[in-house]
């Protein structure tokens, strides 16, 4: 029946089979052939499918036997939004995981999802994070903005959603809820309720990833062998399947207070930037590690203050109950509740409350309510509802455990911007940057696991122009103060040599002694080309890739744009050029380099 | 005994090379290697910070505000008008902006940063200027009285400025590799029969006055040469040895001291033989363990002059002449118009302590541009601190003086008094590291609280010397006036008393570590009495020095 040359292939590949193997063949053979009598492709994708499932089971089938046609129906897509890693770094160990269990996984970004894909899907679970003031990264924005522009018939589509996020702010988990709301709404069935992470989220991510395994799981022992494998076959068995109630484990953050006791500009005179070194003492040991964040909260501005108070005609001792706790008006609208650049949800739920069109702008709460007043149309009680807290602002912290104690440093640039040719100044930015010495402060800290230093003997590169050098900076001092062994290499670069050189004479000290091995440094503004840190990496190419070769590990921090995209398409560079490779396998390099904690971002 | 440091670095420098170029290289700092400091002074330059932005700058964790100083060589201190458009434009470009005139006839740039070196220095020299031993252990700027009117033969003599530079210019070629970026010379001999590889044990000075005019101090120098001119003649010169002013407070063993005239030298190879073994005597003899005691007026005073002379006639060959008789009437500037005897024009431009800068009305910077541009006249530096709009054809003088008036520089130096147009103070804050009080920062506000003092004693036009200095070296030559305030702590300075108006004779201290009511007081109560007891036209520096100084020794 079969052709010369097919049979030939056939006889190939059975020659070295082991009986076990032959068995599986044939029933998967029976499997397909059953797929394709009633009508069913293979998926598009469908031979790296079956290519990544063989395997897979094979290598499994030493262990234990499997129904071979169980291979065929467990399948899912996992999809990740993210902007720090987080959740890539969980969907890619879960793809693994359920590799191991017999799973086809087809896993993704959702940056590179085609969002019109969802209307094919069956299982489809989604690794997301919250960011912004409760946005979506920015890598799941198109997805996002998809879904909620209506979908195609989503009804056979099996889903769930892991949503990252951070109970310090406010609209905790908020995108990831959003997704798992919408989904439901258009007619998707929620496979297992969602799970919403704090920053602890290893247990948690499990925990829901085993549910969302032993659903597959089910799905699939409830197809036998033999029986058609309806479409929909999923949420036929969903109706047999049990969500757990899921187990939350509690986690307290600690919230820690201090007093400023060191507040330096470090720009000098001639400087365009404005670029805080602020010193926290605390009479409590914090724990945390170099490459972690403190978060702050910031308290508004007074003259944005007055001027609600103004407006809204409420004394400033009124008492004023927001989400759960009672206030006096001065102090909640000093310390609690964002009142300015609100965002457009805002604006417009107040439209809707004061019943007026109000144009979608961002804007603060004092215009807000002057020119659409709310009085005589509801009360100050309802307004107060519908805001939202102070959202906190991450700071890398400057200091090293081991050389600062009993200190957190942290390295402030007060953040100037022009509106219709008016200076403005970004609200924690500029509250930090006029808080005094002695004054007291609020924090917590904000660990991030995916920036750590390496082993004391591995080599650093570290590329942190602008407050960028943060952690940079702690790297060191805690490297020098622990002695460890490995080079560490310095990029750095700001506006002008003279007034800009951030921490100058601390890395000259680190010069010396050798604890810096290298530093590049780049200067924008003193000549007339722009000269930035990627120029510094390029004319080093050949010494950074002998670096990276040798298992430097890279670190990147400071503006995500476009700072971080420039650099990071440099050593994408200095890997094709230096490194002899395809831009494909440069950017496999790099990725595997992030997956392997050697080349870490922590940009914003 | 132990040889002084920068003895070692001179002679491991390679030529004045050291490693400049990787100190320039090093963009972790805007300063230099400690050791290629010193190398760098050879070079005419010398790294400053600003003294004013330390402890801010420390709080900044920033290291100090590093820049430094060009001094240009310029013998007998004459600029071409396309020269000084070039200075004009490097000074904006390069520098702080303002363009100092020295005590020593040329010009300081401040406040270069590292990175602008080069480029300053290649501009420079595109227009023929540099800046090669205008500091270091080296032969200085050598300076010449600056009028051409004082003689006919003011060309001759000055021509010997240039002369005598180059005779004892380094024979290193370092200045042209690291500034200019100019390749090795493969066959150049860098031997230097003059330097070897030690240079001088310290700085060393030449002047040549021409009489009657003592513009640069002549006996303050380790040589200085007189000019004896019969019947428009130059003859020769008076030679006058170890001269030299600066004292260190609290060392008793340092002293200001005026040049022994030894003899007088004519014809011009004999003339620069004299010259060029008085400084291999220097170098051989001259104290290369202590600092504070290695210029030639200590030097000379350990062998005694005698001694001197003979070890000169064993180098040259030759003996000198007896001394011939001249005559110095003069030291202050010939301000305003003057003529040569060619016809030729000449403005003396009043630059307060030699700081070239526009401040409201006097725009002196912009005039000396916008004079430079018609390229109508030349400029020559006074070693008083101020310019001369020089070599003005006589078709030309208006179009110079409109430009001058326009920018109020006539203004300015017609209606400033006599006391501030013989007033001089050195450098001092913020880019001077040496000194201890402020100099020519402070000297304009002090000078307007001594002419209401003059006033009262009904002497406004009274022509008395006061100069003025941050610290005991003396760049302002302090020791040389009639009233000396020699800086020795912030807001104190040391009062002298008792020099002669010409610079022929040292003033002596006469009160220590005064403030400025105090310094005021004792000049109110010196005057008062100046004024009764003094003798026909008596100077104030001869009165005080008759009054208060003499009968002490
Ligand atoms: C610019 C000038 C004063 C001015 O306001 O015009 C000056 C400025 C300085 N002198 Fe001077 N000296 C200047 C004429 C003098 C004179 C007057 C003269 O030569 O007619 C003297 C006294 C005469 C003498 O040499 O005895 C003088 C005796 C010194 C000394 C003491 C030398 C000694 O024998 O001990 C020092 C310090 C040193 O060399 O160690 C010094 C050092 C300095 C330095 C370079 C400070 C330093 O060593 O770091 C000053 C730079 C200040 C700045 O920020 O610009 N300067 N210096 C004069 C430049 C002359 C030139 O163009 O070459
Ligand atoms: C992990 C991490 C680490 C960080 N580390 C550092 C650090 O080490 N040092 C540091 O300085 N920063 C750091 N940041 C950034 C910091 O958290 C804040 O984002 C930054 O200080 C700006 O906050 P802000 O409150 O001053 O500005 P915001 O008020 O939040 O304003 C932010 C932006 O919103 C816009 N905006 C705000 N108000 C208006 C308005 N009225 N009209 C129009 N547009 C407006 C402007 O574009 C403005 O730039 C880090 C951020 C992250 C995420
Ligand atoms: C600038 C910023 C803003 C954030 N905003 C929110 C938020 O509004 N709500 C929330 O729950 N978490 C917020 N987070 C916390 C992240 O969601 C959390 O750190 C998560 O672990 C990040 O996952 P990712 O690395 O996959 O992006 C924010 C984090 C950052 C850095
Ligand atoms: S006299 Fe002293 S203070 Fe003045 S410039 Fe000379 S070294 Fe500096």
């Amino acid at each position: 029946m079969l052709s010369e040359p097919k049979l030939k292939n056939l006889n190939e590949l059975v020659r070295d089979l082991s009986k076990d193997e032959i068995i599986w063949m044939n029933g998967y053979l029976a499997g397909v052939s059953r797929l394709e009598t009633n009508g069913v492709s293979i998926p598009q994708n469908g031979k790296h499918l079956v290519a990544e499932t063989v395997a897979e089971t094979i290598h499994v089938s030493n262990v234990t036997t499997i129904q071979p046609a169980a291979v065929v129906v467990k399948k899912m897509t996992l999809a990740f939004g993210t902007e720090t890693n987080n959740s890539k770094k969980l969907a890619t160990q879960f793809a693994a995981k359920a590799k191991q269990k017999g799973v086809a996984v087809k896993l993704t970004s959702l940056e590179q999802y085609k969002p019109t894909d969802i209307a094919k899907e069956e299982n489809f679970f989604v690794v997301m994070s919250t960011q912004g003031e409760g946005e979506p990264p920015k890598a799941a924005k198109k997805f996002y903005d998809y879904i909620f522009n209506g979908v195609g018939d989503v009804s056979n589509l099996n889903y769930s959603v892991l949503a990252l996020g951070d109970t310090s702010y406010p609209m905790y988990c908020k995108a990831g809820e959003d997704v798992d709301v919408r989904l439901d709404s258009i007619g998707a069935k929620r496979a297992i309720p969602m799970m919403k992470c704090d920053v602890d989220f290893a247990s948690d991510a499990n925990n829901w990833f085993e549910q969302v395994l032993s659903f597959v799981d089910k799905q699939s022992a409830s197809v036998q062998p033999g029986s058609t494998l309806s479409q929909n076959g999923g949420s036929v068995l969903q109706n047999g399947y049990e969500a757990k109630p899921i187990q939350k484990t509690s986690h307290t953050k600690k919230n820690f207070e201090g007093v400023v006791s060191a507040h330096i500009n470090l720009n000098d005179l001639g400087s365009s930037k404005e670029t805080y070194h602020i010193e926290i003492a605390c009479e409590e040991e914090i724990e945390y590690l170099p490459g972690d964040a403190i978060g702050v909260v910031p308290e508004n501005n007074l003259w944005e203050v007055e001027k609600v108070l103004s407006f809204s005609a409420i004394p400033r001792n009124r008492k004023i109950s927001f989400r759960g706790e009672e206030f006096e008006a001065e102090e909640l609208f000093t310390k609690k509740i964002s009142i300015s650049f609100l965002p457009e949800r805002i604006i417009q739920s107040y439209a809707k409350l004061v019943g007026q069109k109000i144009p979608s702008a961002r804007m603060n709460l004092a215009d807000l309510i002057r020119i659409y007043p709310f009085k005589g149309i509801v009360s100050f009680d309802e307004v107060i509802a519908i805001l939202e807290p102070i959202t906190p602002r991450l700071y890398s912290i400057a200091s090293s455990p081991a050389a600062h104690s009993g200190q957190m440093h942290i390295t402030l640039s007060r953040n100037k911007f022009l509106v219709n040719d008016d200076v403005k100044y970004g609200l924690c930015s500029d509250w930090l940057s006029h808080i005094h010495s002695e004054a007291p402060i609020k924090f917590y800290v904000h660990r991030n696991n995916n920036f750590k230093l390496p082993s004391h003997v591995d080599d650093v590169i570290m590329i942190g122009p602008g407050t960028g050098i943060a952690p940079f900076r702690s790297f060191l001092a805690e490297r020098d103060a622990t002695g460890a062994g490995g080079r560490n290499w310095l990029f750095f670069g700001e506006q002008h040599f003279l007034s800009d050189f951030l921490y100058q004479t601390e890395l000259q000290s680190w010069k010396e002694t050798g604890v810096l091995s290298n530093i590049s440094l780049a200067w924008s503004r003193d000549q007339q080309e722009k000269i930035y840190v990627q120029h510094r990496m390029k004319e080093n190419a050949a010494e950074l890739w002998s670096w990276i070769e040798s298992g430097a590990c890279i670190y990147l921090c400071g503006a995500k744009e476009p700072m971080s995209v420039d650099v990071e398409n440099t050593l994408l560079d200095i890997i094709i050029t230096q490194g002899n490779r395809t831009e494909t396998e440069a950017k496999e390099l790099l990725d595997e380099m992030e997956m392997n904690g050697r080349y870490s971002k922590d940009v914003y | 005994m132990e040889l002084s440091p920068s003895e070692r670095i001179k002679i491991e420098s390679r030529g004045l090379r050291g490693t400049l170029k990787e100190s320039l290289a090093d963009d972790l700092t805007g300063a230099l290697r400690e050791d290629d400091k010193i190398l760098l002074k050879h070079h005419g330059m010398y790294e400053q910070d600003d003294r004013d932005r330390r402890e801010e700058r420390a709080e900044k964790k920033l290291e100090r505000l590093y820049s430094f100083m060009i001094r240009l060589r310029i013998p007998g201190g004459l600029m071409t008008a396309q020269q000084w458009i070039a200075l004009h434009n490097i000074a904006g470009e390069h520098s702080t902006g303002t363009i100092k005139i020295t005590t020593r006839q040329t010009v300081q740039l401040h406040g270069i940063i590292k990175s602008h070196m080069k480029p300053t220095l290649k501009s420079f020299y595109l227009e023929g200027l540099d800046s090669i031993a205008a500091c270091g252990d080296v032969n200085r700027n050598v300076m010449c009285s600056s009028h051409p009117k004082v003689s006919a033969v003011h060309e001759e003599v000055f021509r010997f400025a240039d002369k005598i530079s180059t005779l004892a210019l380094p024979k290193t070629r370092a200045y042209y590799e690291i500034w200019l970026d100019q390749e090795k010379l493969a066959d150049y001999n860098e031997e230097d029969p003059l330097y070897k590889d030690t240079y001088l044990p310290r700085k060393f000075k030449i002047a040549i006055a021409i009489p009657p005019h003592n513009d640069v101090d002549v006996l303050a120098n380790d040589i200085g040469l007189i000019a004896i001119i019969e019947n428009n003649k130059l003859l020769g010169f008076n030679v006058a040895v170890g001269g030299g002013l600066s004292t260190t407070h609290g060392n008793a063993a340092t002293y200001a001291r005026l040049g022994t005239v030894i003899g007088f030298v004519s014809g011009e190879e004999k003339i620069l033989k004299t010259v060029y073994e008085i400084i291999t005597i220097q170098r051989d003899y001259g104290n290369r363990s202590d600092r504070k005691q290695a210029r030639l007026k200590y030097t000379l005073d350990k062998m005694g002059v005698d001694n001197f002379k003979i070890e000169l006639f064993k180098r040259s060959g030759f003996m000198l002449e007896p001394e011939r008789s001249y005559i110095l009437e003069q030291r202050s500037d010939y301000y305003g118009w003057q003529q040569n005897h060619e016809g030729l024009w000449y403005y003396t431009v009043f630059v307060e302590n030699g700081r070239i800068v526009d401040e409201g009305a006097h725009r002196v910077k912009t005039a000396l541009f916008e004079i430079a541009k018609t390229g109508k006249s030349d400029f020559r530096f006074t070693g008083n601190q101020n310019v001369m709009v020089s070599d003005v054809k006589p078709a030309h003088k208006n179009e110079i003086h409109d430009l001058l008036e326009k920018y109020g520089v006539i203004w300015n130096t017609a209606s400033s008094s006599p006391v501030r147009k013989n007033s001089m103070a050195c450098v001092a804050f913020p880019t001077c590291p040496l000194a201890l009080a402020e100099a020519q920062r402070y000297m304009p506000s002090f000078i307007s609280k001594v002419e209401p003092l003059l006033e009262k004693y009904g002497m406004p036009r009274d022509e008395i010397v006061i100069r003025m200095t941050g610290c005991p070296n003396g760049c302002g030559r302090p020791y040389l006036a009639e009233i000396g305030l020699v800086g020795s702590n912030e807001g104190r300075y040391n009062l002298h008393i008792g020099g002669d108006r010409l610079g022929l004779r040292l003033n002596t201290k006469y009160k220590e570590n005064l403030n400025e009511s105090e310094i005021l007081s004792e000049i109110d109560s010196m005057f008062s009495i100046f004024i009764q007891e003094k003798n026909g036209g008596e100077t104030f520096g001869d009165f005080s020095n008759r009054k208060w100084i003499a009968h002490q020794s």
